[in-house]
């Protein structure tokens, strides 16, 4: 059994990982594994042997659909999308100051609101 | 870069131009992308060499790993040698990822080394006969390695600048760890000096050649102007050794070390670093393996990998399935 | 608190049983069958010889003397490591046709992390506080070496017919000698006596079942009865072996021990 084939020992496998539990998964490196358990262990040492890591994922390179350059052509849109961005809706800061109001910015939406009063 | 059909529809010379346009906007390429052919055998040359060195470059320091003088010191240059097998592992991956179009796995590289297809860098095919040596190869040859490799960081092609970010990053542990063995020797016993110094001597052509030579008749210099045009990398030869002098010699002098070159100075006029060139000749022949421990760095490399080969065909899925 | 004899013996092959297979371990690194996992091998064998100066580091509490001292300069016959841990990695040498057998570093490796294993859950419950102390550390990073070493032991045993000879081969090799690695020697009684560890019987028990079970789940022949028979480190009996792995670790050290390196 030649070491050459490609479903053989040297398989690529992608590595994903968590540096913390509230972290995003990120995607790290690669490495070469005959299947996915000496993957997950060798992954541990080979790229997580000095930062602190919470989570690794190991995934067969097989099954990641990737794009092509064409593809990639589809990512892109024209910027005349203010209608669903905050940007198309910076009028309505004149609209409430007439009622002695402040508009809400994304922060104190997000935010739990500590009650202050109503109006300044 | 915006195209305004669709990119399977160009002719190759309109790919081509594209392609130099996206690498002049600063665009980085990844490995599904378009890319001229020789611009992917550039990068294959380039890095499965860069990465084999590091492959090859763990042994001279391996074999100071079991001999290490104290605890801390074993564990330290047992951390090191692991990076570079780990640099290795990471710059390979990228070679590798080029190579698979082509057919090619890490088994063919392991071959190409074997057979002498694939060289490694000059400085690994010298020998390492003291602690000293250890002291040496981590101080300076991390330090011109460094050099060559953070002109790099910038590099047009995706997965290559990732991983010598990470393998930079590295790169300055090493070259502490390397500055607190020479320290501990610099300032020890007159013995440990002589030790140091020795190394020195052993190892300053060996750091000069590489770098590569300077001049057009020397070297394979179409390949330099070939990489810098595909911003693979950003200076010269030259330029590199050059500012291995600046960072190094003060410091190399400022610890009362000789080095093994009574012209090498700095020449206000020019601004340069004026010095004595190695032969070029040698070099040719060291890293065509003929160098004084070349033959037996590859029999180790080659005894291990085949030595183990029943390990990697015992885990292949290929031959379980049977 | 006054010197215990037992207590510095067990410091003693604590410290020697991680330092001798940490070294052996370094001398593979560069050499692994995989370049990934030369390298989660050396992780392995740095973080044994960190174990290692953590209890030379408790001796030298004891007044044991230097921990670089201890670990690099004593004769043979007083370290107290088990024989299977200093024996060779194979045929020839880590710099020259370095025939090493990756069955046996698999094995050799996976009986001594379960040993250990079970020797930290009970040392973390040692009446001596420093070493319960180092035992609740050591054995965080335990976890990684057990997963790591039965992922290949499980894999290797169960592949192609070559890979199960040398295994069992390999398997065979370390039952012979297993039995060094679980005395605690002369003075076992008194250790447990004192609270310090759980007695050799305890875990040898624990140990045997463990490998049934894992003997069992990948559907091996269980091999008999362990051996001991090239001398019991605990003693001080070692072969060439020790002799040949403390003159190349100290090489450079006792040039000249007196200075810093």
């Amino acid at each position: 059994m030649s070491e050459k084939e490609k479903d053989g020992f040297y398989s690529v496998y992608e590595v994903f990982s968590k540096k913390t539990d509230k972290s995003p998964l990120q995607h790290q490196f690669s490495l070469l594994a005959p299947n996915e358990e000496m993957a997950l262990i060798m992954a541990r040492e080979n790229f997580f042997r000095r930062e602190p890591v919470a989570d690794i994922w190991v995934v067969k390179r097989d099954n990641v659909r990737v794009m092509t350059q064409e593809e990639k052509e589809m990512l892109k849109r024209l910027d005349d999308k203010d209608y669903r961005e905050t940007k198309g809706y910076g009028y309505l800061k004149k609209k409430w100051r007439k009622y002695q109001q402040e508009q809400f910015t994304e922060k104190n939406l997000l935010s739990s609101s500590k009650s202050k009063g109503g109006s300044k | 870069m915006t195209i305004e059909t669709s990119f399977d529809q160009l002719t190759e010379e309109e790919k081509y131009e594209h392609f130099l346009a996206r690498i002049d906007a600063g665009e980085k390429i990844e490995p599904n992308d378009w890319m001229p052919d020789d611009y992917r055998q550039s990068l294959i040359r380039l890095i499965s060499m860069h990465g084999i060195s590091e492959i090859m470059g763990a042994l001279p320091e391996k074999e100071w790993v079991p001999k290490a003088p104290t605890l801390h010191r074993k564990l330290a240059i047992m951390a090191k040698v692991q990076d570079e097998m780990g640099h290795g592992q990471l710059l390979l991956r990228v070679a590798e990822d080029l190579m698979e179009p082509l057919d090619m796995n890490r088994e063919d590289i392991m071959q190409n080394l074997f057979s002498g297809k694939l060289k490694f860098h000059n400085v690994f095919h010298m020998k390492a006969p003291t602690w000293g040596d250890a002291g040496i190869i981590a101080w300076l040859v991390d330090g011109a390695a460094i050099i060559s490799q953070s002109m790099m960081l910038n590099s047009s092609y995706g997965p290559y600048a990732r991983a010598l970010k990470r393998i930079c990053a590295e790169e300055v542990f090493h070259a502490q760890h390397g500055e607190s063995i020479i320290m501990a020797l610099a300032e020890g016993t007159p013995e440990q000096r002589e030790l140091l110094q020795d190394a020195l001597n052993r190892w300053w052509t060996a750091l000069l050649m590489f770098f590569g030579p300077k001049s057009k008749e020397n070297a394979s210099t179409s390949h330099v102007d070939k990489n810098m045009r595909y911003k693979i990398r950003e200076k010269t030869n030259e330029e590199l050794r050059q500012e291995f002098f600046t960072k190094y010699v003060p410091r190399i002098w400022s610890l009362g070390l000789t080095i093994p070159d009574e012209t090498i100075h700095f020449d206000e006029e020019q601004g340069l670093w004026v010095y004595q060139d190695p032969d070029w000749n040698e070099f040719k022949e060291i890293v065509t393996g003929n160098g004084p421990q070349s033959k037996e760095r590859l029999e180790l490399r080659k005894t291990s990998y085949e030595n183990n080969r029943w390990v990697r065909e015992a885990l292949n899925p290929a031959a379980k399935a049977i | 608190m006054a010197q215990d004899k037992a207590l510095v013996e067990l410091l003693y092959t604590l410290a020697d049983d991680d330092f001798i297979l940490a070294y052996r371990g370094s001398e593979w690194l560069g050499l692994a069958p995989h370049i990934e996992e030369d390298v989660a091998y050396s992780s392995i064998n740095q973080d044994m010889m960190g174990h290692a100066a953590k209890y030379y580091h408790l001796l030298e509490e004891l007044g044991e003397g230097d921990a670089d001292e201890l670990s690099h300069l004593r004769s043979p016959e007083k370290f107290r490591n088990a024989v299977l841990l200093e024996e060779k990695n194979g045929e020839g040498t880590y710099l020259e046709q370095p025939q090493y057998d990756w069955a046996f570093a698999v094995v050799r490796n996976y009986f001594y992390s379960i040993h250990k294993k079970f020797r930290m859950d009970s040392l973390r419950q040692s009446s001596y506080e420093p070493l319960s102390d180092t035992a609740k550390k050591v054995s965080i990073e335990l976890q990684y070496h057990l997963m790591h070493w039965e992922t290949w032991f499980k894999q290797l045993m169960t592949s192609t017919d070559e890979a199960k000879r040398r295994m069992t081969a390999a398997v065979e090799r370390c039952w012979n000698e297993m039995g060094g690695v679980l005395s605690l020697g002369p003075m076992a009684e008194e250790m447990a006596e004192k609270g310090y560890i759980a007695s050799e019987e305890t875990m040898r028990t624990k140990w045997l079942d463990h490998m049934k079970k894992t003997f069992e789940q990948i559907g091996a022949d269980f091999p008999g009865e362990l051996g001991m028979t090239k001398g019991n480190g605990r003693q001080g009996e070692h072969t060439e072996d020790l002799t040949q792995a403390l003159e190349t670790l100290s090489e450079v050290y006792e040039t000249n021990p007196k200075v810093a390196w």
